[in-house]
């Protein structure tokens, strides 16, 4: 990926918001672009010189996204990860929605409103379903 | 580069390729709005494995992989994806479904 454009490490939160602008600004051309990385976010001589001294290191998740005008990341921990987890996959539901949709069964959705078709003949059908529970 | 066919096994060996090689692998989205496209990568710069779409039905599955990636890459290689990657690990009963001992 070429070097051009910015590129700024953020905290979760406004990256999340900064990669929804980035949807935003790319639906009728150009792409997006989201990275996972696993990352100790340190050198590899921090980290030769930590190991060396016996010291336990903390693994990230590195994220990146680009919508090649702009670069943005942002890392989580085993503490906030689940819940990026979560808004991140509601800022993919909100935008990703050009792909095709598979209709199955041909369920015609009318303006009408769900009309519950209350025969006049209120019977109170109840289907005596005996609880057959099979115990073997 | 290998497109794979089978989502299911886009997974299973992206998986495997990421345990290989944590420190090298990576998992790359590329999402174009404009011709609803979705391309999936996961590489550690010597294989490649890709799976494309067009389906909504595939980004569904894709929250899971997603999700799987996060707790890897956070907890590492060896952690449990099993919450991550949903409950639906249909283990099939040994025994017959009918009830009938057969002797």
């Amino acid at each position: 990926m070429s070097g051009t454009g910015s590129r700024s490490v953020l905290q979760p939160d406004p990256f999340l918001n900064e990669l929804t602008s980035m949807f935003e600004c790319s639906t009728e051309k150009g792409s997006v672009w989201v990275t996972f990385k696993r990352s100790s976010m340190k050198s590899k001589a921090a980290r030769n010189k930590m190991q060396s001294a016996g010291q336990s290191i903390e693994y990230r998740c590195l994220v990146r996204a680009t919508d090649s005008k702009k670069t943005i990341s942002t890392s989580l921990s085993a503490k906030d990860y689940q819940k990026f987890q979560a808004s991140y996959a509601t800022v993919l539901k909100a935008h990703m929605n050009s792909l095709k949709k598979r209709e199955r069964k041909d369920r015609k959705k009318t303006a009408e409103p769900e009309k519950k078709q209350v025969s006049s003949k209120s019977e109170s059908s109840k289907k005596q379903a005996a609880p057959t529970s099979k115990s073997s | 580069m290998v497109y794979i066919d089978s989502w299911d096994e886009f997974v299973e060996r992206s998986v495997q390729l990421f345990r290989a090689d944590p420190h090298s692998s990576r998992y790359v989205m590329k999402y174009r709005h404009c011709d609803g496209k979705l391309v999936l990568k996961v590489t550690d710069n010597r294989v490649c494995l890709k799976f494309k779409t067009d389906q909504a039905q595939d980004a569904k599955k894709m929250e899971k992989l997603n999700n799987i990636f996060f707790t890897l890459m956070v907890r590492g290689p060896d952690a449990d994806i099993s919450e991550a990657s949903g409950k639906e690990q249909n283990e099939q009963p040994p025994a017959k479904k009918g009830r009938g001992r057969r002797q």
